[in-house]
């Protein structure tokens, strides 16, 4: 070793390569360089992907420190569907601007901005548009760039009705409960309503924001008002949900309207065996010993004949035709929603719970909003359309960026999309069906729906579900309604349905 | 002590025409970005105080000067290019929120802008002593040994008396002193492996063991390769720092590779790497942390993975064009819009106001940085000076990639810094120190010189092995 030293120490003037000495190392550098350089080409690839293709997103993100830095500057208005404005910026003070709400009833879904508690509802989830921050993409924002002022405030233009929020808030007051109203032909939001409410002007202003917002988050989980019902309370769906059994029934082909199960009026008594459990019913007594098809079975809300027709479509098809109507994942919708399940998320464990589901008890969970999706769809002869209550963005200039309306999913065929709105419209105007979900009835409107009562164990009311839509033959409204412990679904929920419908249609020139 | 040597042998002045012109474009653009800057904060046309930018054009003509009085032929791109990388960092600092830093030093108090002039300054003070004032690097490469295991004991006493920083331990303070020993150790690593694959390439670039289906080279040969290896997790470990490790092996295999073209060592380097990886990311719950986090930050960003997604939310608003200088938003509320701006983050700092076209300059420059390295490292005279020059390109060129692709969430984030760019003494002074000893390496020789050096070598050699040999024999 030291004569190996002593030699690299000597030979550097000249360098002798011997021919087995090792290779020369330009080579080497050579393919190292072209190396780096395919590393930093990648790298700017990275950068592009940031800076180009998610620039959008990123720059528009609500959690953008860009979005939160602007909450005093002035924004675009927000606007029910015949332009009442429901949001505006107003001056304040010292060149200040605030945000002011004229009609606190729209509140679930506009939300509130306030510098000092940041923001909700649409105004976070459309804080970009409203403030007008360009995506820094395409010529038209790099034009901009070159001006004083970057923002472009856009107003946001609902398809929320006024008429129809402020009556289905009082159809509501006094109750923890939501309402959600959707046109099923085009997925627009007439009205969302979650009580208990809150005021966001006192929540906006300096002089009582701070207060008012301690006393509301004080407020226990069950009575909280910042929560907004109709998109993430998440509800055990009772008899509703029946009807995305029959849903999976017909589209399966495991059922057909006429299938009955000849087992069923016996297992009215002695209650119906699953894995050595017996699922319960026994509450409609008149069909007496006559074994139920789709329509009689959806009126008196058998919950036996829906237990064998989810057993009969199997728990992995029962989960892919809830995945068609929105169930598994958060509905994509203008504000955050919370995900509906079937199965709690977990699969089925066993025929129990798959049976239980089946009739809407069990680990099933539904969203007001998703349990409108399901009426609507059927509403719809089977296309479920986006639902969207931004209907538009106006620009300063008065120019219109409209939000077309588009299918989401093709749910199922018109053939059997009709059987079920037969069964459903059964449900209120039969005579089997009157004593449950009749109450909906409009006069004169031929009217379709399905009651819930769901029951959550223990002592308290069962929460009362209604889901319809009217008129039956052209559909111009779905509806879901619950109201926290409002007993049966005839109830509470089923009167406040067929009265917000009624009201729509009254409303409609 | 290279000076006496390097009158005896001074050749006359020469013109470094290239440098110039290159220095003058370069004092332009960052003269157009201070009007720029200036111009958008003040909301009228206005150069406000170039001060600072004078002082930066003033400190690059000495080095050029200092270049043109030695007179040695040699490379005329890499200051420009680091000289507009410097100036980029003192416009950034100078618009960032100067209270991030702030120091008092001899009863001035100076903040961020003035504190990275000062550093630039001193940087560019080191690489001129060392460009001009090394004329031998017999001592660099003959005591390989030496250098290693003062590279051990540095990082052995950031074990011991380090403090800790943003959860790694990377600062030594001793007295009124702090650095980060890492940006030190960097250059300790190159020059010991330069030496030592200089001295033993032919032995490892033969096949002479064998390991299974792998020929390997003697094992007494393989083994320092291990100890770098070990060095590296070591880091991680002891120092939490996983940038530096990721460096310092990434640097190890890149240049074992050029000193034995042998493909199987390289692939065998990989293999260890991921091994290492795996065992770490098993046992350590801060490196499953970062990696948690770079999958998926924005499942956290109000939490951990808060500053990366603040990061990309300024490579986003930046766009292709950027905003401008000026136009970001480098505060909100009271702190800095991404936290450690000015440190980790410059980069996308830089992204949001220069858009996707100023980050693609800037990887540019590196990019130019690493050619015009890899070709002073094939021209250089010998092969420590090639592994060497090698070595020192890939330290800055592999960093500035570890960090952007952090920033830009391509691979998980490590705390360290953008050479040259990003805030901090120790990491400026390193680049310098890099900076210096490149342009000694680049030297043309001209004929008869190096006959005329072989005198005061020989000389040099003498005392020195005198001095250092005692050291050599004990560590091995």
């Amino acid at each position: 070793m030291i004569g190996r030293r002593r030699r690299s120490n000597t030979k550097e003037v000249v360098q002798p390569r011997s021919p087995g000495g090792p290779p020369p190392m330009a080579p080497a550098l050579l393919r190292v360089g072209i190396g780096l350089f395919v590393v930093y080409a990648a790298i700017g690839v990275g950068l592009g992907w940031w800076g180009v293709v998610e620039a959008g997103r990123l720059t528009t993100d609500p959690g953008n420190p860009l979005v939160l830095a602007a909450r005093e500057a002035p924004r675009g208005e927000i606007l029910d569907a015949r332009g009442v404005v429901l949001a505006e910026s107003v001056r304040e003070g010292r060149g200040g601007w605030r945000r002011n709400y004229p009609h606190p009833e729209a509140e679930p879904l506009i939300g509130y901005l306030s510098p000092r508690f940041g923001a909700s509802g649409l105004e976070r989830s459309y804080g970009a548009e409203l403030l007008g921050i360009g995506d820094g993409v395409g010529t038209e924002s790099l034009l901009r760039k070159l001006q004083r002022d970057p923002y472009d405030e856009q107003d946001l233009l609902l398809s929320l009705d006024l008429r129809l929020q402020r009556r289905a808030m009082r159809m509501l007051r006094g109750e923890r409960g939501a309402i959600v109203a959707i046109e099923p032909a085009t997925g627009r939001i007439l009205a969302l309503a979650s009580t208990p409410t809150y005021d966001p002007n006192r929540i906006v202003d300096p002089a009582t924001g701070a207060a008012y917002f301690e006393e509301l988050l004080d407020r226990p989980p069950k009575d909280s008002a910042l929560l907004d019902r109709a998109t993430r309370g998440v509800y055990t769906p009772g008899s509703v949900l029946k009807m995305v059994t029959a849903v999976a029934g017909l589209g399966s082909d495991a059922i057909t309207p006429a299938t009955v199960y000849p087992a069923q009026p016996a297992e009215e008594v002695t209650g119906m065996p699953v894995d050595g459990f017996r699922v319960r019913d026994g509450h409609h007594p008149q069909t007496g010993d006559r074994a139920l098809a789709l329509d009689p079975a959806t009126a008196v809300s058998c919950n036996i004949y829906f237990a064998h027709t989810g057993l009969n479509v199997g728990g992995d098809a029962f989960l892919a035709w809830g995945a068609r109507l929105g169930f598994g994942a958060p509905i994509p919708f203008d504000v955050p929603t919370a995900a509906s399940s079937l199965d709690g998320g977990d699969g089925f464990v066993d025929d129990v719970e798959l049976a239980n589901a089946a009739y809407g008890q069990g680990e099933a969970q539904a969203t007001p909003l998703q349990m409108a999706l399901v009426a609507a769809a059927i509403a719809e002869r089977g296309t479920l359309m986006t639902p969207h209550v931004v209907d538009g963005l106006r620009a300063a200039d008065g120019s219109i960026d409209e939000v077309e309306p588009s299918a989401w999913r093709q749910v199922l065929d018109r053939g059997r999309a009709d059987s079920i709105a037969d069964a459903m419209r059964g449900a209120v105007e039969s005579r089997l069906g009157r004593p449950y979900a009749g109450a909906a009835k409009i006069p004169g409107v031929v009217t379709a729906g399905k009651s819930g009562t769901a029951e959550l164990g223990g002592e308290g009311e069962p929460d009362s579900w209604f889901i319809g839509f009217a008129p039956a033959g052209d559909p111009k409204i779905a509806v879901a309604v619950i109201v926290e412990g409002g007993g049966t679904g005839s109830q509470a929920a089923v009167p406040i349905g067929g009265d917000i419908m009624g009201a729509w249609l009254r409303l409609q020139p | 002590m290279a000076m006496a040597a390097g009158r005896a042998s001074r050749v006359r002045p020469r013109w470094r025409g290239r440098e110039a012109r290159l220095l003058v474009v370069v004092v332009v653009v960052l003269a157009v970005g201070w009007l720029g800057l200036a111009s958008t904060v003040a909301g009228e046309l206005t150069i406000g105080q170039p001060a600072p930018l004078v002082v930066l054009a003033v400190m690059l003509g000495v080095v050029h000067v200092a270049l043109v009085v030695d007179g040695r032929r040699r490379d005329q791109v890499l200051l420009p290019v680091v000289g507009l990388l410097m100036g980029l960092s003192l416009l950034l600092m100078s618009r960032l929120p100067q209270d991030l830093v702030v120091q008092s030093l001899a009863g001035v108090e100076l903040s961020l802008a003035g504190i990275q002039l000062l550093w630039i300054g001193l940087s560019l003070a080191v690489a001129a002593t060392v460009a001009v004032g090394l004329r031998n690097d017999l001592w660099l490469r003959s005591y390989k040994y030496t250098w290693a295991v003062a590279g051990i004991a540095l990082l052995l006493l950031v074990f011991v008396l380090g403090q800790e920083t943003n959860g790694a331990r990377l600062t030594l303070r001793i007295g009124p002193f702090a650095g980060q020993p890492s940006e030190l150790l960097k250059i300790i690593l190159v020059v010991f492996l330069a030496a030592y694959l200089a001295d033993n390439r032919a032995l490892l670039a033969g096949r002479d063991s064998r390991l299974g289906p792998l020929r390997l080279p003697p094992l007494p040969y393989l083994l320092p390769m291990l100890v770098i290896w070990g060095l590296a997790l070591a880091t991680v470990v002891v120092q939490r720092d996983l940038g530096a490790a990721l460096l310092f092996y990434g640097v190890f295999l890149l240049l074992l590779y050029v000193a034995t073209q042998r493909r199987d060592l390289l692939a065998f380097g990989v293999v260890l790497f991921v091994v290492g990886g795996l065992v770490l990311y098993t046992l350590f719950p801060h490196v499953q942390d970062r990696v948690a986090i770079w999958l998926d930050p924005f499942a956290t960003a109000q939490g951990a993975g808060f500053q990366i997604v603040r990061g990309l939310f300024a490579l986003g608003r930046g766009g292709v064009l950027g905003t401008g200088l000026g136009g970001g938003l480098p505060t909100v509320g009271s702190g800095p819009s991404i936290p450690a701006v000015h440190t980790d983050f410059v980069f996308d700092a830089l992204g949001e106001e220069l858009g996707l076209a100023g980050g693609l300059a800037i990887l540019a420059l590196y990019a130019l940085f690493a050619e015009r390295g890899l070709r002073i490292a094939a021209g250089a005279r010998d092969e420590f000076r090639t592994l060497l020059a090698a070595g020192l390109t890939l330290v800055i060129v592999v960093q500035a990639a570890i960090i952007v692709a952090g920033n830009a969430k391509l691979i998980p984030l490590t705390g360290i810094t953008l050479p040259w760019i990003a805030y901090g003494g120790s990491s400026m002074l390193a680049g310098g120190i890099i900076l210096g000893l490149l342009l000694a390496v680049a030297v043309e020789d001209r004929p008869g010189a190096a006959i005329e050096r072989v005198g005061w070598r020989e000389r040099l050699g003498d005392a020195s092995r005198a001095a250092a040999g005692r050291v050599e024999r004990v560590v091995r």
